[in-house]
């Protein structure tokens, strides 16, 4: 059952894997940067690979384009040193190994021979018209209130970060 | 569809949450207008009428039938109407206290951001007391948790209100993270988001072994990234900190408006889609939930045991009632297990009496904070000679949340009481651990009693109490001390209105 999608569906999964490795054990700011943006591009094929072409578009843009880009101006504009701290000790690390390993195994026997039934679909379809219609029309509430909760990031990022002007406030 | 389809829904069912969202808006235009110099206070009293309608609309749909707009994306049900009541009357409190909220250092009172994120935070807690879907579910959900994390770090020259926004974010992003997960697994297994389909589709499956343990690995995630919202043991860790460290209208916002919205939402996604899969491949077993129970009655007990133990070494207020609001939602866990004829009235009339009793504490604990400019318990010695009214009043508090006769917390917890005994097989071990953990919540309780009433007091200043605030506790103590003595208004209101939620699943 070598296909070709299942080669490059282990390609992609592999990379994205690696990525979050790396960007977990990487001590260099940057480069853990530069791992995530593997991560998300990676995501953005298996998303191809899926044939949803406008979420992989989308993923490509505001992920490794946008959050990346600002993450990094984040990171360049605020002092910071370049390094992380010293990791903890090696038996918590055992313990937190154990944990990930666990539960990889709950989930593997979860799904190593799942059959979940075929359906015949037409969401490859237009792909960008469908998400369109569906959002406008039947998911019209949550995202109406989305608008709500983007509003609400943006002037509670605003507020917390901007300099309080108490003083001069008191003078005018 | 077409545009007369979409209006031809009965929009005017979400007027209790128009109503909300335009005072967020006014608010925010306003504030932005308002010169510098002006008291924010106005745009709180602004807020307060805002709740207030919201209230007053809501019970105009009280005899509304179910009424579901797109798909079930909203919808209102009874199940809706009755916490959004609990949901609109706590916030009503919790704004009011926080008008009067004035800090010895930093800033005097809250900028006008405050209000609006309040407004929003309360929106997304309507939002996931009436929705069918589990988008809409989510996106109430982050709507709250967002917004309360800002709100957590409202007074950000405060370095312990800083560090516990932080601590907040983390564990909140964690949680949504693993519930996000759980969610996204049952709609891989059901191919779509409205909680009535996926609970049709999960009854028909009949299920492989395999589903059933993927649909069990998704209740355990669901459960336990909704548990840190709920801050039931064994991941309540952030709650001290963030309790502490918050301003006190905040805690009060989380520990009551909050918590109510995290019971709203598991009740809502367990109780229709694990409570109609069966267990089994057969199709008479029992549902997964009640088959599942015991864990939840695992995090129950083991909630209610390490709440009030570990409050009895605290000698922060603050902290103290952290670990108290641990305990009380372990009680509220313990009728959620239970899932007998009575949960959805005992969880309703618990959430209703906790919110009046816990206000009305915090209130006290707003005041004599500022004026100690601390939260150390010895601030409240020798309250009884400085003040005898407000120390007879917070003593009432107590004694509810203690669960004494007479008070509303008793009658609350009389009623999870009696339903872990109403199922078969009952659940003795629960109630016998509810009535020892209740005796011990008496010794730190108490301890806070006996300052007030046998210390002798630092200082003999007097209080000078706000309006808003004496208002929140005229309210709280009224309520308490109602439900306790007639706890059938509060039950006829539900039974007359509510008919036992039957048009949960409708």
């Amino acid at each position: 059952m070598m296909s070709g999608e299942f080669i490059a569906f282990m390609g992609i999964a592999l990379v994205a894997v690696i990525g979050g490795v790396l960007l977990l054990n990487l001590s260099n700011v940057m480069h853990m940067m530069v791992a995530l943006v593997f991560t998300f591009v990676s995501i953005a094929g298996i998303y191809v690979l899926l044939s949803a072409e406008f979420v992989a578009a989308v993923q490509i843009l505001i992920y490794a384009g946008a959050i990346t880009i600002i993450m990094l101006f984040g990171i360049m504009l605020t002092r910071h040193e370049d390094t992380s701290e010293a990791p903890g000790s090696s038996w918590r690390k055992f313990a937190v190994f154990l944990g990930v390993l666990g539960f990889a195994a709950v989930l593997y026997f979860g799904i190593y021979n799942l059959d979940l039934p075929q359906m015949e679909n037409t969401l490859h379809e237009k792909n960008t018209m469908q998400i369109g219609e569906a959002l406008y029309s039947k998911f019209v509430i949550p995202f109406e209130l989305t608008s709500v909760l983007l509003l609400v990031a943006l002037i509670g990022s605003i507020m917390l970060a901007k300099k309080d002007d108490e003083k001069e406030g008191d003078k005018e | 569809m077409e545009l007369e389809q979409l209006l031809d829904f009965k929009w005017s069912i979400m007027t209790p949450e128009f109503i909300i969202l335009g005072v967020a808006t006014l608010l925010s235009i306003l504030d932005l207008f308002m010169p510098k110099s002006m008291d924010r206070k106005i745009l709180g009293w602004i807020g307060v009428a805002g709740i207030a309608a919201a209230t007053v609309s809501l019970a105009g749909f009280i005899d509304e039938p179910v009424t579901s707009i797109l798909f079930d994306t909203f919808r209102l049900d009874s199940f809706a109407k009755a916490f959004k009541f609990i949901l609109l009357i706590g916030s009503l409190f919790v704004l009011l206290l926080a008008i009067s909220f004035e800090k010895k250092d930093g800033l005097a009172e809250f900028a006008g951001e405050f209000y609006y994120l309040f407004l929003t935070a309360l929106l997304g807690a309507m939002f996931m007391a009436s929705s069918g879907d589990l988008i809409t579910l989510f996106i109430g959900l982050e709507l709250l948790t967002i917004s309360s994390w800002v709100l957590v770090g409202v007074t950000k020259r405060n370095k312990k209100s800083n560090e516990s926004a932080m601590k907040y974010v983390i564990n909140g992003g964690i949680s949504t993270a693993i519930t996000l997960f759980g969610l996204s697994y049952i709609y891989g297994l059901t191919g779509t988001t409205n909680i009535k389909d996926m609970s049709g589709t999960l009854m028909t499956m009949g299920g492989s072994q395999n589903q059933l343990y993927l649909l069990a690995i998704a209740f355990f995630m669901t459960l336990v990234g909704l548990s840190f919202k709920l801050a039931t043991a064994p991941f309540h860790m952030w709650a001290p900190d963030v309790y502490e460290g918050a301003p006190t209208p905040v805690t009060a916002f989380l520990s009551i408006v909050s918590k109510t919205a995290g019971f709203v939402i598991i009740v809502r996604i367990f109780v229709s889609i694990f409570g109609s899969v069966p267990a089994t491949g057969a199709q008479d077993a029992l549902p997964m939930l009640l088959h599942l129970q015991d864990y939840i009655g695992f995090l129950a007990g083991a909630t209610m045991i390490i709440g009030n133990v570990i409050a009895l070494r605290q000698r922060n207020i603050k902290r103290m009632f952290a670990y108290s609001s641990i305990a009380h939602a372990g009680y509220i866990l313990v009728a959620f297990t239970s899932m007998s004829y009575f949960t959805f009235d005992a969880i309703w009339f618990y959430l209703l009496a906790y919110l009046f009793m816990n206000v009305g504490a915090f209130a006290i604990i707003q005041l004599v904070g500022a004026k100690a400019g601390s939260d150390d318990i010895s601030a409240y010695a020798g309250l009884y000679r400085r003040a005898p009214i407000l120390a007879v009043t917070f003593a009432v508090l107590i004694l509810s949340l203690a669960g004494i006769p007479g008070t509303a917390g008793f009658i609350g917890k009389l009623n999870i009481f009696m339903g872990a005994f109403a199922t078969e097989p009952a659940h003795y071990v629960l109630a016998s651990i509810l009535i020892a953990t209740s005796v011990v919540s008496y010794f730190y309780y108490f301890g806070i009693m006996t300052q007030m009433f046998f210390r002798p007091a630092a200082d003999d200043s007097k209080f000078n109490i706000p309006v808003a605030l004496l208002v929140v506790l005229i309210g709280s103590v009224v309520g308490t001390i109602a439900l306790g003595i007639l706890p059938n208004i509060a039950f006829d209101f539900l039974h007359d209105n509510f008919m036992q939620f039957k048009d949960f699943l409708q």
